[in-house]
């Protein structure tokens, strides 16, 4: 397997007989490349992101960049882009020696990015949004139905539908991303950067936009394709990158050489990972019912509908998944079980105790735990010590206080006991802003973990983490279903439901679309309910 | 028929609502960049206090000269204090409201507008140049309107065209359309090539300006003299005609000869022989204020007229 | 542009050193660029801060005199201390401190002859309560709408002292004296009864009654704040209230007690003034002092620390007491805010330093191979 990925660190070229080895020789890459980077290092303090990496995307070809969160991916097209200056490397644009000292320069080489959470202005119109920063027209003037008209003109050259007065706030993240996409080629990208397009897409959406990228890859554009997933990687690209920790670990030309996805992991990661299910489950056949919700329901301030008539069970050792594209309703479901948000309708019962809305203190001391998606900021209070944040819900205890004063040595030493248990590198005494994500999750696991709940509710825990930590908090999710408790996991990144979930629960505009087995589940079908398209009748096991 | 009492009023309305105006449109703009300024107080102050000196200083020549001296000068010590304001918010990131505040200190009653009011003797002097009412077409004696539209000085016109130009400005130039992305979201305006710190500097330093020029109107034309503390918290009224306008420089008008009208209403009712506590008048602009500035937060909220979303925030790449 | 640029590199562990230098360097800064102006405007610095200092803190009663500058900014600067501290903009000291005044002499003069036994807790109480009631407003219309606090205790400072004015001056009412001789030249308040002066202590050193509460206020924060349910509440919310949320703490609530602490302490301030210095309500005097002001700058240069604020009020207490008695065409009384200003602007312009390394270094184009 070793023999077709070239290892760039050698230089080592493929051993294979191959029609087109010219092309994998640097310096023809080099000058055949839309974009490329001899030797870029970039240093933040406490990190190397980039060591000496070399990198080029020719034009006409979708060129994947893989590797771990954290593996430098995303600094890197910020160099090639000019967000960031290489503290040490140079650039090349078609070839030639070339800088970006401002992301302006960039497009003027024809060089764009989609950036993973995109670069829109919320209260300004699409059209708005397309020409925004666009300084190759030397008119100060903004005529705002003219450009109207010619945006909606590009779309339609494009092949895209999309209403050019909409406002951008309103539009859904597919129509978002539409948008991104029409200002790469109102400005006439040649060159196109896309960072992880796909962890907000259903998977139908998904296809929709690797064909179009195809497509400009057909008419001779260059795409970089930012990606930690190794299917779509396989799908779409024509050349893969791998980076690992900063460092280029390998590159392969996947239209000709067969690359599977083992390899391009142990790339990825450096050593052999396995991509497993999880191997126990902590689902037992008698297990008693702990989360019963019946039809829940809520409105947001303007009065349209955010949660419908939800109704699930989820019992002892139960890990239920919750699929669904973010902003569905995801974070009101999970806040409504926490007593964050507040619900005009329906019932919530923990062990058969009812939970009542928007009174956080009742689901605490029903035993749900719940580890929010945003963890600093929401889950932990960032600029206050670990041992602060480990008391930040028992605080009100008889354990960590007596009357109204704190029991600040039972606290430190509870800390201490955690920080072993759960191998957090840090001392109690330290901010929570300084530790890893990684560690901070950890925190937040272990405050949540150590009052032994009845229910936890977790969204995205491994969102951001690298790959040891995601195994960690993965293992402490199972060893808790184990246990007895029963788990909601909430997650974008439906690889993850499917790794650890026994049943998936789909939601789409705040309405449970379906609840099927985790064994056996088709992805097409889970995709289709991501939409609301899917069927609505719930599988046996939901009853 | 100009005796009436509501043109009157109206007059001194328009008089005690230009420098609102042009501090009000100055904070604006700061605020549509994502800048809250909190200092215009104080600016408008230092504006008061060097333009008088300037206007007093120069003796010889016509009194244009001098006025247009001491409006520049004023100006250009807005821009001078706006250039700390924005070095500690932009650059240094310091928080926006504490910066203001330190500069409002800096600059205020018990500060450097003071201590220049006794290092220039600026009090005890009465002015020598006061700005000129522009007889426009010769219509000055029309009913009504004559005095209010076609006989005003020439910061009052500077304020109308100022209005129309931050609409036109906001609504219909490329740059008014990055300023509002600036605005509402910084990072999505920077990955679009948008510069962010320049367009914050550039619309902080032209609201120093501005409110440096408002503070001028009041030793030049409102009172034309010295003394400490001149202003009375009408900066801070700019700062809260901006919010109660939704950042629609129109608005800022209306809500300006509002406020106008209100301030002077004690005056004007008691030289027609009023007899009312003068507390009771000069208390109505800041109650004014206070319950407008409630209201506003709380039913008109719901609408879409919400601040700039990145007001207050520093930018980082 | 310079071709000089500033670079911000995260710090990994918040730097020791910052807590105390800071200030330090304030100061510093600040009493150089105040000496700056006074140069340029011809006046000569060395004998200017020369003065200040005697007049401070080495001439004889100058201290006394700089305890009794300094202990309405002990209030004040708690007042600050505690509301910036959870991100509530209250700028409402000197209003809050002016109704407290209103709030205490009220009672000093309706309570006088029960004795000082129970006056002056009353004068205490009733300052506290009246400050408080000045931040009500701004604190219900902030916990429930979002009001900006800033905008609505500044205009309550202009308000309170209008509203004082017209108590005495402009009016016939119950707190104006309209008996005694003096007050028929020019109007002036009732006078609390001798009984309920606060106390002085110290016989070289007069130390008032008003300057211990200050300090055991700012101890007994400090103490509230460290080591009860509460003041971990009020910690987590100021650090963020999304995590109070989350964690059961009902942090509206807290945002509006922490206003209404913030607004009484500053009312206690009031209630010293009345009982420590000039024992009856004087409009004009409070409100040119402006101390809810300068609070502010006490309370940035102790970095909200309380116990910090009790010496940090002493030291501009020092600044205010020397510029107010040797003020003049020689030293004018403007230096005072110029110092102030500066000290707050340093301290707010520096904070980044706590997590940032600041780097200055002259900009380096990337090579071109």
């Amino acid at each position: 397997m070793l023999g077709v990925i070239s290892c760039m660190k050698t230089g080592r070229k493929s051993e294979l007989p191959n029609a087109e080895l010219a092309l994998e020789d640097p310096e023809v890459r080099l000058r055949n490349s839309a974009l490329a980077a001899r030797g870029i290092t970039k240093a933040f303090p406490g990190v190397v992101a980039n060591d000496r990496v070399d990198f080029e995307v020719l034009k006409g070809e979708v060129h994947a960049l893989l590797g771990e969160n954290g593996s430098g991916k995303t600094t890197l097209c910020k160099i090639l882009t000019g967000f960031h200056q290489p503290d040490e490397g140079q650039i090349y644009a078609n070839g030639k020696p070339t800088r970006f000292p401002t992301p302006a320069s960039a497009f003027e080489a024809g060089i764009f990015m989609v950036h993973q959470n995109f670069s829109l202005v919320g209260p300004l119109s699409v059209a708005e949004n397309v020409v925004l920063g666009w300084t190759q027209t030397r008119n100060w003037r903004f005529d705002k139905r003219k450009v109207e008209e010619q945006v909606f003109a590009a779309a339609k050259k494009f092949d895209m539908s999309i209403d050019p007065r909409a406002t951008v706030s309103t539009l859904s993240v597919g129509e978002k991303q539409k948008v991104e996409l029409l200002k790469a080629l109102y400005r006439g990208a040649k060159t196109l950067i896309l960072d992880e397009p796909t962890t907000v897409l259903t998977p139908q959406e998904a296809k929709q936009l690797f064909a179009s990228l195809r497509r400009m890859a057909e008419e001779g554009e260059a795409v970089i394709f930012i990606s930690h997933k190794l299917d779509e990687v396989s799908e779409v690209c024509d050349h893969v990158s791998v980076l690992n920790q900063g460092r280029p670990a390998g590159m392969a030309n996947l239209r000709e050489q067969r690359v599977d996805a083992q390899s391009l992991a142990k790339l990825m990661v450096g050593r052999d990972i396995h991509l497993r299910r999880k191997e126990t489950t902590g689902l037992k056949p008698d297990a008693g019912i702990v989360l019963e919700i019946r039809n829940l329901n809520s409105v947001d301030s303007n009065g349209s509908a955010k949660l419908k008539n939800i109704s699930l069970t989820v019992r002892e050792g139960e890990i239920l998944g919750i699929a669904g594209i973010a902003g569905n309703g995801q974070r009101a479901f999970a806040e409504a079980i926490a007593g964050l948000h507040l619900y005009g309708g329906g019932e919530i019962r923990v062990k058969g105790a009812a939970l009542s809305s928007g009174n956080v203190r009742r689901s605490i001391e029903a035993g749900v735990a719940y580890v929010p998606q945003d963890r600093l900021g929401t889950g932990l209070a960032p600029g206050m010590t670990i041992s602060e944040n480990i008391s930040l819900k028992s605080y009100r205890s008889v354990t960590h206080s007596v009357g109204p004063i704190l029991r600040k040595k039972a606290i430190r030493d509870d800390t201490c006991r955690l920080l072993a248990e759960f191998d957090i590198k840090g001392q109690e005494s330290s901010l929570v802003r300084q530790l890893s994500g990684g560690n901070a999750q950890k925190v937040l696991l272990a405050r949540e973990l150590t009052s032994d709940p009845n229910l936890i509710v977790v969204a995205t825990p491994t969102r951001g983490l690298d790959v040891s930590a995601t195994e960690t908090v993965r293992d402490l999710l199972a060893q808790a279903a184990v246990r007895g408790a029963a788990i909601v996991l909430i997650s974008e990144d439906l690889g993850e439901i499917l790794d650890l979930a026994d049943r998936i629960a789909v939601i789409c505009a705040g309405e449970i679309q379906g609840i099927v087995d985790a064994e056996g589940a088709e992805i097409d079908a889970i995709g289709m309910m991501m939409l609301g398209k899917g069927s609505k009748e719930n599988d046996s096991a939901a009853a | 028929m100009n005796d009436l009492l509501v043109v009157t009023l109206l007059a001194s309305g328009i008089l005690y609502g230009t420098p609102l105006i042009i501090a009000g449109i100055g904070e604006l703009l700061a605020e549509r960049s994502g800048v809250l300024n909190l200092s215009v107080e104080g600016i408008m102050l230092m504006g008061a206090a060097t333009a008088f000196w300037t206007s007093q200083s120069i003796t010889e020549g016509p009194s244009w000269l001098a006025l247009t001296a001491a409006i520049l000068v004023g100006a250009f010590v807005g821009i001078l204090v706006a250039l700390i304001l924005t070095f500690s918010v932009i650059t240094m990131r310091a928080n926006q409201v504490v910066s203001g505040l330190a500069l409002l200190i800096f600059c205020g009653p018990l500060g450097l507008s003071n201590y220049l009011g006794t290092v220039g003797n600026l009090a005890s002097s009465t002015g020598q140049h006061r700005l000129p009412k522009l007889d426009l077409f010769g219509l000055g004696d029309l009913a009504v309107v004559g005095p209010l539209i076609f006989n005003q000085d020439v910061l009052v016109y500077f304020s109308w065209i100022l209005t129309i130009g931050a609409g036109f400005y906001l609504t219909k130039t490329r740059a008014g359309l990055h300023l509002r992305a600036v605005g509402e979201e910084p990072n999505a305006a920077d990955a679009m090539g948008v510069n962010v710190v320049a367009y914050r500097y550039f619309h902080t330093l032209l609201g120093g300006a501005l409110a440096g020029v408002a503070g001028a109107y009041y030793s030049l034309s409102i009172s034309v003299n010295w003394v400490n503390n001149i202003t009375a918290g009408a900066g801070w009224i700019a700062i809260a005609l901006v919010i109660l306008a939704f950042w629609r420089p129109l608005f800022v008008v209306i809500g300006a000869y509002l406020f106008g009208v209100v301030t002077s209403l004690g005056f004007t009712l008691q030289a027609l022989g009023f007899k009312l506590p003068a507390e009771l008048f000069s208390s109505l602009p800041y109650l004014l204020t206070l319950f407008a500035v409630i209201l506003a937060s709380g039913r008109l909220s719901k609408f879409n007229l919400k601040a700039p979303a990145a007001l207050g925030l520093p930018f980082r790449r | 542009m310079l071709p000089l640029e500033l670079r911000f590199e995260r710090r990994l562990e918040t730097a020791p050193w910052l807590g105390p230098s800071l200030p330090i360097l304030a100061i510093f800064v600040a009493l150089f660029i105040g000496a700056l102006i006074l140069w340029t405007t011809g006046r000569d610095p060395a004998t200017g801060y020369s003065d200040i200092f005697q007049a401070a803190f080495t001439k004889p009663g100058a201290l006394t005199a700089t305890a009794l500058s300094a202990t309405p900014l002990v209030f004040t600067g708690l007042t600050a201390a505690l509301a910036f501290r959870i991100g509530i903009w209250n700028i409402g000291g000197d209003g809050q401190l002016m109704i407290g005044a209103l709030a205490a002499a009220t009672s000093g003069v309706a309570l006088g002859h029960l004795g000082a036994w129970i006056s002056i807790p009353a004068m205490i109480v009733a300052g506290a309560a009246g400050g408080a009631l000045w931040g009500l407003i701004p604190a219900y219309f902030r916990a429930r709408s979002g009001t900006s606090e800033v905008l609505t205790t500044l205009m309550l400072n202009y308000l309170a002292p209008l509203l004082l004015g017209y108590l005495i001056f402009s009016s016939k009412s119950w707190w104006r004296d309209l008996t005694s001789p003096g007050a028929k030249v020019f109007p002036q308040a009732k006078t609390i009864p001798f009984d309920t002066f606060w106390p002085v202590w110290g016989a070289d050193i007069a130390i008032p009654f008003g300057f211990v509460l200050g300090i055991f206020m700012a101890v007994l924060m400090q103490i509230v704040l460290r080591t009860t349910k509460y003041g971990f509440e009020v910690l987590v919310t100021a650090d963020s209230p999304l995590a109070g949320n989350y964690a059961g703490i009902r942090t509206k609530r807290v945002f509006i007690t922490v206003f209404l602490l913030s607004a009484a302490l500053a009312g206690i301030g009031g209630a010293s003034q009345i009982g420590d210095f000039t024992y009856r309500l004087e409009p004009r005097t409070l409100q040119f002092a402006a101390y809810g002001y300068t609070g502010i700058a006490v309370a940035a240069l102790a970095r909200y620390n309380p116990i910090a604020v009790v010496v940090a009020a002493f030291f501009i207490g020092g600044l205010v007491n020397a510029n107010l008695s040797l003020q003049g065409p020689e030293l004018p009384l403007g230096l005072l805010g110029v110092i102030q200003g500066l000290i707050l602007l340093f301290v707010a312009a520096s904070e980044i330093s706590a997590r940032y390394r600041v780097v200055a270094r002259y900009k380096s184009r990337p090579p071109i191979q």
